[in-house]
């Protein structure tokens, strides 16, 4: 009897002992990342059958087990593995938000800088300080447009090598991950199943780790194994297997790191749709949607003003009465050989129509028989029997391919604005050569006595005609019978007996006139190169009017207006990522809270449990005592 | 709901972060002066202030052009305003040469002074800007406009026009070519011109008359040839002329009766003889050509200097003095219409200045609409973030000191 309740005081004390060590290891651990609060669940001996009943025979720890909610911790994988995309593409695009910040910084007076320089030349044609000073801003400009590339392609270089070390860590964390499957179930299978709480927690711990660099899935196995899977299911880990992820330079642009699975001795291109969620997915995201395309808005406005710019300069005529050349280096498009390619196949592609590019990719394809140009963004295509020629090249939205050396089945990516900002520059040094005149002027002869004048013509657009510069003489017909002789060398000329009509286009040898009025019989009117005319300034008027012109997109936009678009997608994507990172932010921590609610430490409630098994203890040590002294009392009979 | 301890932490210090980040946004819209200080605070206005701000930019520019403007055509207004004053110098020259007491060495010295005038009026036509280039050249700023070619002088420039940009939707002539204010004047009454033959010996004096009918104009050059016969019974003379049209070579009307004054009129023209034509008397209607000043000048002055004193010198004098006046009034109206036409340029540039002065305010304001801080608001904003954050500040140190530990 007395040693019954010995046993049962013993069986108190190491109860209490395990209950005050789990506590003190809950306390200890109050702030350890992962770690779940644990408890040991006591319960009571068997009893011993006695003729009065059943006697109770003490207590004894179950089991220790942490209080963890499955369905809790997979909503915390979620909602950590959103978060930490929406964060991550968050962080990235406020850089470029604050690249193009505010008016007074950005594109935007560079711009307005050097349109106003190009009116100033045409307030002054004749000044070297107003064409010096166009020159200089025109540097400038390209030196904004070349400064704000270069920021984003150091960006792209940031995103390749934070994709190189997120993949290194993935492939850490799933060793790690692999090595903890096979710990545990060792572990386990020599004590019994009981659960080795401390490594379940690591392992967790490790899995959130992942969610925060890729999104996340978790299949359990009944050997207590984790498969991890990423993505949309690009298995990771399985069993105690765990594959190996490679950071790779994309195939289509040797320029962009991309992902693949090493398996041994090959390596598999993961498509980058499926690597969504965490760090990873957010990287990958801000590139594809933001980075690119703010790179290519930036190239096309670059395209687009040396493109117009140059257009309306070759019909100028500059300071020494010779046409204008280009004012701007149009930047060329970026052909990329797509891996696989044989190395003596090339393509040549070249800008046809600033003014009906968009921000596209374009392919170029040859499948055996047919060539086809394919614009990316709406799968628009063209295609031709025969190879591209610069006579018959295969133009589609503004780009021409020239000429192509191509096997069967390759292809080439062809990226025409994206090197824009890059590599715009200025091609004129000398002021003399800015183009502010027109290169042509019309002349009323002295002796008309009509009331006619001629209008002061402009040059039609490129190509300029190799008679631009001949003489032309309108005369009216002797009598008058409403009707005129053009005169001079060039193609149709000389044109005899065209009907007079008021303010109708004539129009020979590249330029367009007008004659409004009543000409008389014999009135002469002749239009002649413009020898010496430095003071005209009808080109630089042209030139400064491309500022307010819709020359982009289509005739829909001007430059101006191409960059606003620029400011307020990039505002608004990062307005957006902004609140719905923050909601996701909140989210996470609602999830976050609610785990630590029911796992977390609260060091109120161990220390009242301390208090309490410090009690029991102290109580189960009494029951000894008793025992103790029952049993000196027997001895005493 | 039970609360762990490190949930205790973790979010008194996200509270304290989410405090300090408000406040910094701010303090930095305070320091900018700004309510967007990035794209994504509001993407809707940025974009929309680059937009405004390039208008404004614009606008600011077309300010700019048009105080260039006013000032090249400040320019012109003087320089025209001194070949007006110098044409009517002449022109009163001219009016005095009629008198029929001026003795021949008289006129030559009006001559003399009008050979002066015209060196200055060649002076004025060629002039120049601080730039040294020359207003009335058309497009060859550095080409002389009029040079003195064989006595002659000829119009070296082009037609061309300078413009300026005033508004985005208005272009301003701020130069005129030579030719059109110098040049380019029809003479005689700006439809036909009447000339008497030199060799006339009559006292018949052609008026410059004037169109009758538009509609019966032939734009043909006409003769008109006078006979004067005797009466055999009053011994008087009998005045009669013939009508031939020089460019057909027909006749438009022979034997007609010549009255001292009365109309003579054809083929919608218009004009009176005044004087006793003598017998072979040639007068002449030619359509207008165009006479530049300084050729009317030239032939004003040629004629004062060659003219005999005799009867035929006379009518001669009187006859080439009318033509002359007749193209000095068409070359004063040329001018003094040129000047108006800078004059309206001036004010229309006036009246633009203003509404671009309107436009420049209401950018400015739609920008600081778009764009400034209203400091008021952010300073009590700023004011109520603060109290929010050393509220969460001071309540974290409160309940991070409660501690059952701290009794046992």
């Amino acid at each position: 009897m007395g040693n019954s309740i010995l046993n049962i005081g013993v069986s108190g004390l190491q109860a209490a002992q395990a209950a005050l060590l789990t506590t003190s290891h809950n306390i200890s651990n109050a702030h350890t990342p992962g770690y779940n609060r644990q408890q040991a669940i006591q319960s009571t001996n068997i009893p011993q059958p006695a003729g009065t009943g059943f006697l109770g025979q003490g207590v004894h720890i179950s089991t220790v087990q942490r209080v963890y909610s499955e369905f809790l911790y997979s909503q915390g994988l979620q909602a950590q593995t959103q978060s930490s995309q929406l964060d991550s593409y968050y962080t990235q695009i406020k850089q470029i938000d604050n690249l193009l910040a505010d008016t007074t910084s950005g594109l935007t007076p560079a711009l307005h800088n050097f349109f106003k320089a190009v009116h100033d030349v045409a307030s002054n044609p004749t000044s070297v300080p107003s064409r010096q000073s166009l020159l200089g801003n025109a540097e400038a400009l390209v030196a904004r447009f070349q400064s704000m590339d270069q920021r984003l392609s150091e960006m792209r270089e940031g995103i390749n090598s934070q994709i190189t070390s997120t993949i290194d860590e993935v492939n850490s964390l799933a060793k790690e991950i692999a090595t903890l499957n096979i710990n545990i179930q060792t572990t386990e299978g020599s004590t019994n199943g009981q659960p080795v709480n401390d490594m379940l927690d690591q392992r967790d711990t490790l899995v959130r780790q992942l969610s925060e660099l890729v999104n996340v899935t978790v299949v359990r196995q009944d050997n207590g194994h984790h498969n991890v899977f990423i993505g949309n299911g690009q298995a990771l880990v399985v069993g105690s297997q765990s594959m190996t992820l490679k950071a790779i330079p994309s195939p289509d642009d040797p320029g962009k790191i991309t992902i693949a699975l090493d398996a041994g001795n090959k390596t598999i291109l993961l498509p980058e749709k499926q690597l969504q969620g965490g760090n990873l997915g957010g990287m990958l995201d801000f590139r594809q949607s933001s980075l690119d395309k703010a790179q290519d808005a930036l190239g096309l406005i670059a395209i687009g003003l040396a493109q117009t710019f140059n257009d309306q300069h070759q019909l100028g005529q500059d300071l020494d009465g010779v046409l204008g050349e280009d004012f701007f280096e149009i930047p060329q498009p970026k052909i990329l050989s797509i891996a696989g390619n044989s190395p003596t196949s090339i393509i040549a592609a070249s800008i046809s129509n600033a003014g009906d590019l968009n921000t596209s990719d374009f392919q170029f394809k040859y499948d055996g028989s047919q060539y086809t140009l394919t614009r990316l963004s709406d799968n628009a295509s063209v295609s031709s029997l025969t190879a591209p020629s610069t006579v018959s090249p295969l133009t589609l939205g503004g780009i021409s391919v020239t000429a192509a050396t191509i096997q069967p089945n390759e292809s080439f990516v062809i990226q025409p604005v994206r090197n824009g900002a890059k590599d715009i520059a200025v091609a004129v040094s000398d002021t003399s050569k800015i183009a502010a005149a027109a290169p042509i002027r019309s002349q009323a002869a002295s002796t008309n006595t009509g009331s006619a004048s001629i209008s002061a013509g402009v040059v039609n657009p490129l190509p300029v005609n190799p008679n631009l510069s001949q003489p032309v003489m309108i005369k009216f017909h002797v009598p008058d019978d409403g009707m005129f002789d053009a005169t001079g060398t060039g193609a149709s000329l000389p044109a005899m007996n065209q009907t007079y009509t008021e303010g109708a286009d004539i129009s020979f040898n590249g330029w367009t006139v007008q004659i409004n009025g009543t000409p008389a019989a014999g009135d002469e009117f002749t239009i002649s190169p413009n020898t010496g005319g430095i003071a005209d300034n009808r080109n630089a008027l042209l030139l400064a009017g491309l500022q307010t012109k819709n020359t982009l997109q289509g005739g829909t936009a001007s430059f101006q207006s191409t960059y606003a678009q620029l400011v307020s997608q990039v505002g608004n994507k990062t307005r957006e990522l902004e609140v719905t990172s923050k909601a996701q932010a909140n989210l996470l921590a609602q999830t976050d809270q609610s785990i630590q609610a029911l796992s977390g430490v609260n060091l109120e409630e161990e220390a009242a449990n301390l208090l309490r098994y410090q009690q029991a203890f102290q109580a189960s040590g009494k029951v000894i005592e008793v025992s103790n002294s029952l049993f000196d009392s027997l001895l005493r009979i | 709901m039970r609360v762990s301890t490190s949930t205790m932490y973790d979010q008194g210090v996200q509270s304290m972060l989410k405090q300090q980040e408000a406040l910094f946004k701010i303090q930095q819209q305070i320091s900018a002066g700004k309510r967007i200080v990035t794209p994504s605070d509001d993407p809707v206005a940025a974009a929309r202030a680059h937009e405004v701000s390039q208008a404004a930019s614009i606008n600011s520019q077309y300010a700019e052009n048009r105080d260039k403007a006013k000032a090249s055509l400040g320019l012109v207004e003087s320089n025209l305003q001194g070949v007006t004053t110098i044409m009517q110098n002449v022109r009163s020259i001219a009016v005095a040469a009629g008198n029929p007491i001026l003795s021949e060495s008289d006129r030559r010295v009006m001559a003399v002074e009008l050979r002066g005038r015209l060196e200055e009026l060649l002076g004025l036509a060629n002039g120049a800007d601080s730039e040294g280039n020359f207003l009335f050249s058309g497009y060859q700023a550095r080409v002389q406009p009029f040079v003195k070619n064989a006595g002659e002088v000829q119009y070296a420039g082009d037609q061309g026009q300078r413009l300026t940009q005033v508004t985005s939707s208005r272009q301003i002539a701020v130069s005129d070519a030579g030719s059109n204010i110098f040049e380019q004047i029809m003479d005689g009454n700006g439809v036909f011109t009447t000339s008497a033959n030199a060799s006339n010996v009559g006292t018949g004096i052609i008026g410059a008359g004037a169109v009758a009918n538009p509609t019966s104009l032939t734009g043909d050059s006409y003769e008109i040839n006078f006979h004067v016969t005797q009466d055999p019974l009053t011994l008087k003379d009998i005045i009669t002329y013939d009508v031939m049209n020089t460019t057909t070579s027909s006749t438009v009307s022979t034997g007609n009766t010549f009255a001292d004054g009365n109309m003579i009129t054809f083929d919608g023209l218009q004009f009176d003889i005044k004087g006793k034509p003598a017998d072979g008397d040639q007068f002449k209607v030619t359509p207008s050509s165009q006479e530049s000043i300084f050729k009317t000048i030239d032939n004003l002055i040629n004629v004062l200097e060659t003219t005999t004193n005799d009867q035929s010198g006379k009518t001669n004098l009187t006859n080439s003095l009318n033509t002359a006046m007749q193209n000095l009034d068409q070359g004063i109206d040329n001018v003094l219409s040129a000047r108006a036409s800078v004059g309206v340029k001036l004010q229309e540039i006036d009246a633009l200045q203003s509404i671009g002065e309107d436009n420049a305010l209401q950018y400015d304001q739609t920008l600081s609409r778009l764009q400034d801080l209203d400091y008021a608001k952010a300073l009590s904003d700023f004011a109520r973030q603060q109290g929010l954050l050393e509220a969460a500040q001071q309540s974290f140190i409160r309940i991070s000191g409660l501690s059952l530990f701290n009794k046992l």
